[in-house]
């Protein structure tokens, strides 16, 4: 059992008293709670994963780039047909989207972007660690974060003991590991000292070689970790691609190759999890939408506000949760990006916030300087 | 002065090094000139590769998918077949080659460390076949000349060369009010436009707009490929009037009246001469060479090189290994995976790259095994220089590699894969300290370290002493 009286206390009870936040304790709450996400490089234009199809204006802008055969949602949206099991979990409240929300950024570079989207934060460059791992930090919990990457992503950075998998090709002796720990006991760098404490501590199932450009099998082993109790409570994905200013076409183009890999991520999660897929929440972050408009590579060019995919049991219901901004000329960002009414940072305060029970007053002040981020859990997640 | 100094600034000792009496001087006066290519091996120029690439694209979108429309294993089996005649599966494994062996025996591996840098510098990312026919001899016929004239020549070269264009789209950028765009309602593609801004010379702290983006982009079309029904987007650049935008054009306050394609040399010249683009360029040169955080009096020097030289490369590079030298003793850099490869290798003369005679290809097999090997090992230790995910190339800080996987690879790489490198003259126990004496003051508690397997000569104990020497604290940084 994680939530423990003392881990309760300890957890909550500075902000207890001044928010009146208190968890259920039901049993649900008991359950270790999964918070996924899935990074999407290069910025995913929301238009398309989730098009407005009561919007005419969409098809007279993106002629060359219209959609056939869009799985409905509601009478305003539609989902990309590469989408197609989270329409099967919207049937069942196991899915739902936030659209026209971004990250507070609109300076259209990818990488002063992706900066912002892991940091949280304002200014690029300035922090050195990701708001997932600072949330981590402030709840106390630490080594339960996992990244299905080869490097250590900045979103998870922040809480010492993450892990990562991404399988070499062989094994590595536990006594070559343990010599060379011993070597850097001494030296000043922590960061290598941390991650050679990690190492040691990984189960063994995570040194079973596979062949890691299979990201069926990554991702299979990443919902066995998070279906046990013990292990990791936090897991990060990174997909890139998603910068298409050519050729992005409609059903089968570039941008819906990269949709059917998110797909095909959250199909494997669901099918791997099991009963624990509903004690879990899939979020994707991308560092901005894309233009309303093709360009003249019939792609489309940075923009700035886009949509949020999720999944999991922990929603509250299937919704396309929105304020609207429209797409006339002047209802759009500097006339040509679907606008931001939403602060994704808002989404992810409160999904952590859920996740790992926590007061999102707390977590607001902790992880994003008190940053003005209003509390959607009971929106958009099951409390 | 440490011996670190050697692997700071290129690749440590080999053991027919000569050590350097005078490291400063013996660095510096290895960066005036470009060094020739040493692989005895082929080494095909950028147009045929680029033809390579084209008879690939051509043969396959327009031969095979038409040809085996209806039957898809005979269209995959012919496609293999067209991928081994090609050479699609074959080049990048030969320019890696070139690269290696390079680094791994050039008299003047300081210069070859700038060629890394810049190339990274210049990236370009894995997209279409570029890796596998365009990116090597990028590297060896852009980037390598340029590396002895100005910083402007350098960022005109990599701007009009065929492979960063194709890179990052401005064959597709139309200017709207130009004989095409009034035709065919066609528009500008932003993308080069603002990686030329932002990476590879003014950066986001130029303060640029998306109007400035917009205006460059406008400079800059017509600029691409020349089309044709036989080498489609392979064709050589050139400027296409019927593309350009016309009237003037204003980028970061400057205005450039309508001048066709002396507009683009015009803007060049502000962006690289540009105070914020030295800042940037020279904090990015001493993060290289120094640490990850370089600090003003470290970047000062190299400014000031800058300024005084009206961007000299040449120049520059001096004032850089200046500073890497005065700050030796007092800075740790922890290096990227595929320079600790290329260090090992040149300090335990390890048995890579395969010899040129062994990477000859026939066109007609997938490549060997031991043909792949070297590309295979840079893939597994993260670091597979052509294939950089995005176009800011690979990251020069530790945070980004280190992570338990990314650690585990080098111990694997060591321990498991190293070991069958050395050549069967160089496995004594002997032979490995007198490597680690070259290179590292403390060789003798290294020595100590691996005395307990002095006598095994197996994979197993060579694995062993590898696997620790390699990763040592001394060994991942200097």
């Amino acid at each position: 059992m994680n939530c423990t009286r003392r881990n309760f206390l300890i957890g909550g009870s500075t902000t207890l008293f001044l928010s009146g936040f208190f968890p259920k304790l039901s049993f649900a709450s008991m359950q270790k709670k999964n918070l996924i996400i899935i990074s999407l490089r290069g910025g995913m234009d929301g238009l398309t994963a989730v098009p407005v199809i009561g919007d005419k204006r969409l098809k007279k802008l993106r002629k060359k780039l219209i959609l056939e055969d869009v799985l409905k949602l509601n009478s305003d949206f539609g989902l990309h047909p590469k989408l197609e099991i989270f329409h099967e979990l919207w049937q069942n409240n196991k899915a739902a989207f936030v659209h026209a929300t971004n990250i507070p950024y609109t300076g259209r570079s990818h990488f002063d972007g992706q900066n912002l989207m892991e940091t949280g934060a304002h200014i690029p460059y300035k922090e050195k660690t990701g708001w997932l791992g600072r949330g981590l930090l402030a709840s106390d919990i630490v080594g339960k974060g996992l990244a299905i990457s080869l490097p250590m992503p900045l979103l998870l950075r922040g809480v010492p003991q993450n892990n990562n998998f991404f399988p070499s090709p062989d094994f590595v002796e536990t006594k070559l590991i343990d010599h060379i720990y011993n070597e850097f006991k001494g030296d000043h760098n922590e960061l290598i000292k941390s991650t050679l404490d990690t190492i040691r501590q990984r189960p063994l199932s995570m040194q079973i070689a596979t062949d890691s450009d299979d990201r069926k099998k990554l991702a299979q082993e990443a919902a066995k970790q998070l279906k046990d109790q013990s292990g990791p409570r936090v897991a990060v994905f990174e997909l890139d691609g998603f910068d298409t200013h050519a050729a992005q076409g409609g059903v089968d183009g570039a941008h819906a190759d990269e949709l059917e890999e998110v797909n095909e991520i959250v199909k494997i999660l669901y099918e791997n999890l099991g009963q624990a897929f509903d004690n879990t929440l899939i979020l994707t972050l991308t560092e901005f939408g894309r233009t309303i408009k093709q360009n003249g590579g019939y792609g489309t060019e940075h923009g700035y506000g886009s949509a949020i995919l999720m999944a999991g049991g922990l929603l509250k219901k299937s919704q396309v949760y929105t304020d609207w901004p429209g797409l006339k000329k002047k209802e759009l960002f500097e006339g040509r990006d679907l606008n931001s009414t939403i602060d994704s940072r808002a989404v992810y305060n409160s999904a952590m916030s859920m996740c790992f029970d926590k007061d999102p007053e707390f977590l607001r002040r902790e992880v994003f300087w008190g940053d003005d981020l209003p509390d959607l859990t009971e929106e958009l997640f099951k409390i | 002065m440490s011996l670190n100094f050697f692997r700071r600034v290129a690749f440590g000792l080999s053991p027919s090094d000569k050590k350097p009496d005078d490291p400063l001087p013996w660095a510096l006066s290895q960066l005036n000139t470009v060094p020739d290519l040493l692989w005895p091996g082929s080494i095909l120029a950028e147009k045929e590769l680029r033809k390579k690439y084209g008879e690939w694209v051509y043969g396959d979108r327009e031969v095979l998918r038409k040809k085996f429309k209806n039957d898809k294993d005979e269209y995959k089996k012919a496609k293999d077949d067209l991928r081994l005649k090609t050479g699609e599966r074959y080049f990048e494994l030969n320019e890696h080659a070139i690269r290696h062996y390079q680094t791994k025996y050039s008299q003047q591996p300081v210069f070859e460390r700038f060629w890394l840098f810049w190339g990274n510098h210049f990236a370009i990312s894995e997209k279409d076949f570029l890796a596998e026919f365009s990116t090597g001899p990028y590297q060896r016929e852009i980037i390598r000349p340029n590396m002895v004239k100005t910083f402007e020549e350098m960022v005109h070269s990599v701007t009009t060369s065929w492979c960063m264009i194709h890179h990052l789209d401005n064959s597709e950028s139309v200017g709207p009010n130009s004989r095409r765009g009034l035709e065919s309602r066609d528009t500008i593609n932003e993308n080069h436009a603002r990686e030329l801004l932002e990476l590879h010379t003014v950066s986001p702290s130029a303060g640029y707009t998306q109007e400035d983006v917009i205006q460059l982009a406008y400079i800059m079309t017509g600029w691409g490929h020349k089309w044709s029904r036989k080498n489609l987007e392979t064709g050589d650049v050139w400027f296409d009037q019927e593309k350009h935008q016309k009237g003037d054009k204003q980028v970061l306050g400057v205005k450039y009246k309508n001048d066709a394609k002396r507009e683009l040399g015009k803007v060049i010249h502000d962006l690289a001469t540009h105070p914020v683009c030295i800042e940037f360029v020279s904090t990015k040169l001493c993060r290289h060479f120094i640490t990850d955080e370089p600090t003003s009096e470290m970047i000062n020097p190299v400014i000031e090189a800058w300024n005084k030289s009206n961007g000299n490369l040449i120049e520059i590079h001096k004032a850089v290994i200046k500073q890497a030298f005065k700050y030796n003793d007092t800075t740790h850099k922890f290096h990227p995976p595929e320079i600790w490869l290329m260090q090992l290798s040149r300090m335990f003369d390890l048995n890579i790259p395969l010899s040129a005679d062994r990477m000859n290809y026939n066109f007609k097999s997938r490549p060997t095994n031991r043909q792949r090997q070297l590309s295979w090992i840079l893939r597994e230790i993260g670091h597979s220089p052509y294939r950089a995910k995005q176009p800011n190339g690979w990251s020069d800080v530790e945070a980004d590699w280190v992570s338990p996987e990314l650690l585990l690879r080098r111990f694997w790489f060591a321990s498991v894969e190293l070991p069958r490198l050395v050549k069967s003259e160089n496995q004594l126990h002997d032979f490995i300290i007198s490597c680690l004496k070259n290179n590292f003051d403390n060789y003798e508690s290294m020595a100590s370290l691996i005395h307990q397997f002095r006598f095994g000569t197996t994979e197993k104990d060579l694995g062993r002493k590898f696997g620790v020497i390699c990763n040592l604290p001394g060994v991942l940084k200097v």
